[in-house]
C-alpha cells in the first residue's frame, strides 16, 4: 500500500506541475465563460444551455487531459530510461501501474472539481443547479474519465506508440457511445446468433452512454441504486483494463 | 491469480452491472438512424456519437430560433410556405434529446396558432411524437387537446386550456404571446392587456418583453380611446422581430 501511495504521490505532484494540465484547466474556465455568452442565444432555455455547455466542456477537457497524460505516462519513462531506476526499487509492476493511474486520475479529478465549482458559480446567475444531482452527474463524468484513462494506459502499453494509442483511444471513446446503437441494431436483426453476438459485444465493449452525465439527468435523475451500479461498472471496467495492462507490462523486458 | 484472470473476472462484473443498469433504466434515446435529415445531420451525428446529444440539441434549438428570426441561410422555405421547416427543425431537437420539451411545444405553437403558418396537422404530428417519446410531459397533451378544440371551432375552450398552462414555467413565451393575440382577436382588449402585462412581469419571458411593452402601450391607448374596436381586423404578429 505504501508503495502504491509513493508512486501515486509523485505522479500527482508531477501532473500538478504539468503545463498541459494547467492550460487545460484555464482553457476550461475560458470555455465556461464562452458558454455564458453562447447560452444567451438560447432565450428561455439559457439555464439549460449553460448547464449543458459547462458539463460538456468539463468532460471533454477531462477526457483529453486524461488520454494525453496517460498515454505519455509510462511510455515517456520507458523512453527516458527512468523506468529502470524505479523498477530497481521493490516495486511490483502492478503497483507501479496502479499508482501511476491513480495519480493521473486524481490530478484530472482535481481539475474537474475546479471546473465544476466554477461552473456551479456561473449557474447561480441562472437560478442555480441542484447540488446533489450535479455532483452525481459530475461523478459519472469522472468515472468515465477514469475508465478512459485505464483504457488509454492499456493501449499505450500494447501499441507502444503514443500516436496509435491516442487514435485508438478516440476510436474506443466513440465505440463506447455506440453501445445502445449496437443493441438497437441487434433488436432489428432477424438472426438469433447475430443478435446474441451483438448484444454480448455491446455489454463487453465500454458502454460510455451510461456514464454520460447529461443523458443520465434528462428525464429525471436515476435512483441511487442505478448510480451505484454505474460506479461499479466503471470500477470493474477500469480494473479489467489495469489488469490487462499489468499482463502486457509484465511481459516487457527492460 | 494471473492478471488476465483478474481482467476476465472484472469484465464479467462490468457486463453484469451493464445488464442490471439496462434493466433498471432502459436506454430511451432515439437511435442515430432516427435523426432528422437536415443540412446539419452530419454534425448532429458526430456530436451524438461523442456523447454530446444534449449539446447537439441545444445547438439545434438555437438554430430553430435563428430560423424563426430569418437568420438561418442554410434552410430555405418552399415558395408560398412561410416557416416551412418548423416541423423538421423542432423534430430535430426532439430526436436529439426527447426531454427537451420546450422545442416541440414551441414548434407546435408556431404550426398550430401562427396565422400565416396555420398547419395544425403538422402540429398534431409533432405533439403525437413528443407524447410518444416523453409521455411524462403534461403540456404536450394539453396543447394537443387545445389543438382539437381549435379544429372543432371551439375557441372558448381552447383559450381556457391554454390559459391553464400560462403560469407553467415550461410553457413557451411564444405561446403566451399567441394567447394575448387570441384575446385581442376575440375582441377582449382588457384581457389581452392583462396577458401582456403578465408576460412583462415574468423574467422567464424576457424574449417577449420588447413586444409586450409595445403591445401594452398600444392596447392602453386603444382602451383609453374606448368604443372603437379595431381588434378583429388587426394583423396578428406572425414571427419574431428579426434581429
Amino acid at each position: 500500500m505504501d508503495t502504491i501511495k509513493a508512486v501515486f504521490d509523485y505522479t500527482l505532484k508531477e501532473h500538478l506541475r504539468h503545463k498541459a494540465w494547467l492550460s487545460a484547466a484555464l482553457f476550461g474556465v475560458a470555455l465556461l465563460a464562452g458558454g455564458l455568452v453562447a447560452s444567451a442565444l438560447g432565450q428561455e432555455e439559457r439555464g439549460r444551455l449553460m448547464l449543458d455547455l459547462g458539463l460538456a466542456a468539463n468532460e471533454a477537457l477531462a477526457m483529453v487531459s486524461a488520454v494525453f497524460l496517460t498515454v505519455h505516462l509510462v511510455l515517456q519513462e520507458i523512453e527516458s530510461r527512468a523506468i529502470f531506476l524505479i523498477l530497481t526499487h521493490p516495486v511490483a509492476r502492478w503497483q507501479y501501474l496502479l499508482g501511476r493511474w491513480l495519480g493521473t486520475v486524481a490530478a484530472v479529478g482535481l481539475a474537474m472539481a475546479g471546473m465544476g465549482a466554477a461552473h456551479l458559480l456561473a449557474l447561480q446567475a441562472f437560478g442555480g443547479a441542484p447540488l446533489l444531482p450535479y455532483l452525481g452527474v459530475l461523478g459519472l463524468a469522472f468515472a468515465k474519465t477514469a475508465v478512459m484513462a485505464a483504457l488509454a494506459l492499456l493501449l499505450s502499453l500494447a501499441l507502444t506508440s503514443e500516436a496509435a494509442a491516442m487514435a485508438f483511444s478516440g476510436f474506443f471513446f466513440v465505440l463506447g457511445h455506440f453501445a445502445p446503437e449496437l443493441r438497437f441494431l441487434a433488436e432489428k436483426s432477424g438472426s438469433v446468433p447475430v443478435r446474441t453476438v451483438m448484444v454480448a459485444f455491446s455489454h463487453a465493449a465500454p458502454d460510455f452512454s451510461r456514464l454520460t452525465p447529461r443523458e443520465a439527468w434528462s428525464g429525471g435523475l436515476p435512483d441511487p441504486a442505478w448510480f451505484a451500479l454505474a460506479f461499479l461498472y466503471a470500477a470493474a471496467y477500469a480494473a479489467a483494463c489495469l489488469a490487462l495492462s499489468t499482463q502486457v507490462f509484465e511481459q516487457k523486458e527492460f | 491469480m494471473r492478471p488476465w484472470h483478474l481482467a476476465a473476472a472484472a469484465l464479467a462484473v462490468a457486463a453484469c452491472a451493464s445488464v442490471a443498469m439496462e434493466r433498471r433504466r432502459p436506454w430511451a434515446g432515439p437511435s442515430l438512424s432516427e435523426l432528422e435529415a437536415t443540412p446539419f445531420a452530419f454534425r448532429d451525428a458526430v456530436l451524438a456519437s461523442g456523447g454530446l446529444r444534449a449539446v447537439a440539441a441545444d445547438l439545434a434549438w438555437v438554430q430553430l430560433l435563428q430560423y424563426m428570426a430569418g437568420n438561418l441561410p442554410e434552410i430555405e422555405d418552399r415558395p408560398g410556405r412561410r416557416h416551412d421547416r418548423v416541423l423538421q427543425l423542432s423534430r430535430r431537437v426532439m430526436r436529439l434529446d426527447p426531454h427537451f420539451h420546450r422545442a416541440p411545444l414551441y414548434g407546435a405553437s408556431i404550426l398550430g396558432w401562427f396565422e400565416e403558418v396555420d398547419r395544425p396537422d403538422e402540429a398534431v404530428e409533432l405533439l403525437d411524437e413528443a407524447i410518444r417519446r416523453a409521455p411524462e410531459e403534461p403540456l404536450f397533451k394539453l396543447y394537443l387537446a387545445a389543438m382539437a378544440f381549435k379544429r372543432a371551432g371551439d375557441d372558448a375552450r381552447m383559450v381556457a386550456l391554454l390559459e391553464r398552462s400560462f403560469d407553467d414555467p415550461r410553457a413557451p413565451s411564444t405561446m403566451k404571446a399567441i394567447l394575448a393575440n387570441l384575446y385581442q382577436r376575440r375582441g377582449e382588449p382588457a384581457k389581452a392587456l392583462e396577458t401582456w402585462e403578465r408576460v412583462l412581469a415574468n423574467p422567464l419571458d424576457a424574449s417577449e418583453h420588447a413586444r409586450a411593452r409595445l403591445k401594452i402601450v398600444e392596447l392602453r391607448a386603444a382602451l383609453r380611446a374606448g368604443g372603437r374596436q379595431p381588434w378583429k381586423t388587426q394583423s396578428w404578429p406572425t414571427s419574431r422581430p428579426s434581429r
